[in-house]
């Protein structure tokens, strides 16, 4: 990033993955930009709940507040959606959550990498959480699971074009699931890195930029929590669908 | 391309498909780290905070119960106590005022025996007064009639 002068902006430098540590070539084991940022959201997330609550306070303090807020809303979240039974499934959504969550939050920093705005990463997660849910949805209900695609609400005659939209729908759903989030990643970064290169270019008479930077910062502060939020609530959507099926 | 350390991004680097298997399996191994920190660290704590948190809330709640019965037995005893001291308010009223009428009634007794006792002798006395005077009356005029008789007799 040293080598940027005057308008030669990358806004997508910031996205590479490099080995940092093991030797400069990247091979499947060696440790990247991407995993120590995935360490450091392991830290943070360790502060925030382990640390944070460590004194089981009965009227929590700020930290363990702040836990506590995260755990029970995705908790509360699951039982509006998913019904009680959803609650086994909790400490894999809250898994879920909270790395997505960090993820994004920790890639608003200056200099970090945002590992959640990479499509293999957040691709990996949405398909592990499409196959999970269709498991579940043919373990629970059999062949019943079926019925998802087959819309009894609605005239006999629809119901074969439903099928097919409703399938179509449901294979599309790993593909949209990951690509927002990974999508909203990437834009509000590269935005944001394109003022600020727009900015060095202009040197200190840059105020129009740092403006922009700052109110992109502003919504993409939203963005990120909103993001993890969408994948977090979409992921108990598609649990629903497979633990009630004939909705 | 990214995977060779070159600092210029080509395109999208997330399209990369050669970083794929390293980052694939460092998000393997960050989940199940993880997911092992979320079920054996957070959720028993935030288990046990919440569960701690419901008890005292009920037990609060118990408690509260308790004093509310108490109350309402202290009050019914307090009732208790404010009619049985009416009772014995009005007890001693009824006893002293029966009290000051017997001994009222003894006094009048008493100085109805008196003065008529007073009257009897103030009777006796005039008697006896009326029966003074009538001999002093005798008396009186026999010495009168004596000392005429003399005089008379004198004269002559």
């Amino acid at each position: 990033m040293e080598k940027q002068s005057a308008f030669n902006i990358y806004p997508m430098d910031q996205f590479i993955i490099e080995p940092i540590l093991m030797g400069e070539n990247l091979e499947w084991y060696s440790f990247t930009n991407q995993a120590l940022w995935m360490l450091i959201s392991l830290a943070a997330i360790s502060f925030v709940f382990i640390y944070g609550s460590r004194k089981h306070q009965l009227v929590p303090g700020r930290l363990q507040s702040v836990a506590e807020l995260m755990y029970f809303f995705i908790r509360d979240m699951i039982i509006d959606i998913a019904g009680q039974e959803g609650l086994r499934y909790f400490p894999y959504i809250f898994t879920l959550f909270i790395l997505i969550l960090f993820g994004n939050v920790l890639g608003l920093l200056p200099y970090s990498f945002t590992y959640t705005s990479h499509i293999a990463v957040t691709g990996f997660l949405a398909l592990s959480v499409f196959i999970a849910v269709t498991l579940i949805g043919f373990l629970k209900n059999g062949f019943g699971f079926l019925s998802l695609f087959w819309i009894s609400s609605a005239p006999l005659a629809l119901r074969p074009i439903l099928l097919i939209i409703e399938v179509i729908s449901y294979f599309v759903r790993p593909v949209s699931h990951s690509i927002r989030l990974a999508g909203n990643m990437m834009a509000g970064h590269a935005v944001i890195k394109v003022f600020a290169g727009f900015a060095g270019a202009l040197g200190l008479g840059a105020i129009a930029p740092i403006f922009a930077i700052t109110a992109v910062y502003g919504l993409e502060m939203l963005v990120v929590v909103i993001q993890a939020y969408v994948f977090t609530i979409l992921t108990c959507v598609y649990l629903n669908d497979a633990l009630h099926p004939g909705h | 391309m990214a995977s060779t350390s070159n600092n210029d991004a080509v395109g999208m680097p997330q399209l990369d498909f050669s970083t794929f298997p390293n980052q694939i399996f460092w998000l393997v191994v960050f989940c199940v780290i993880l997911f092992a920190i979320v079920k054996l660290f957070i959720i028993p704590r935030m288990e046990d905070i919440f569960a701690n948190r419901r008890k005292i809330i009920d037990g609060n709640i118990a408690k509260a119960e308790e004093i509310r019965i108490r109350i309402s037995e202290i009050e019914k005893q307090i009732e208790e106590e404010i009619g049985k001291a009416k009772a014995q308010c009005d007890d001693i009223m009824n006893t002293s005022a029966n009290n000051v009428k017997e001994q009222m009634s003894i006094a009048l007794e008493d100085s109805k025996t008196a003065t008529s006792q007073l009257i009897n002798e103030a009777q006796g006395r005039l008697e006896e007064l009326k029966d003074g005077s009538e001999a002093a009356i005798k008396k009186i005029s026999e010495e009168l009639a004596n000392e005429i008789i003399s005089k008379i007799s004198r004269g002559k």
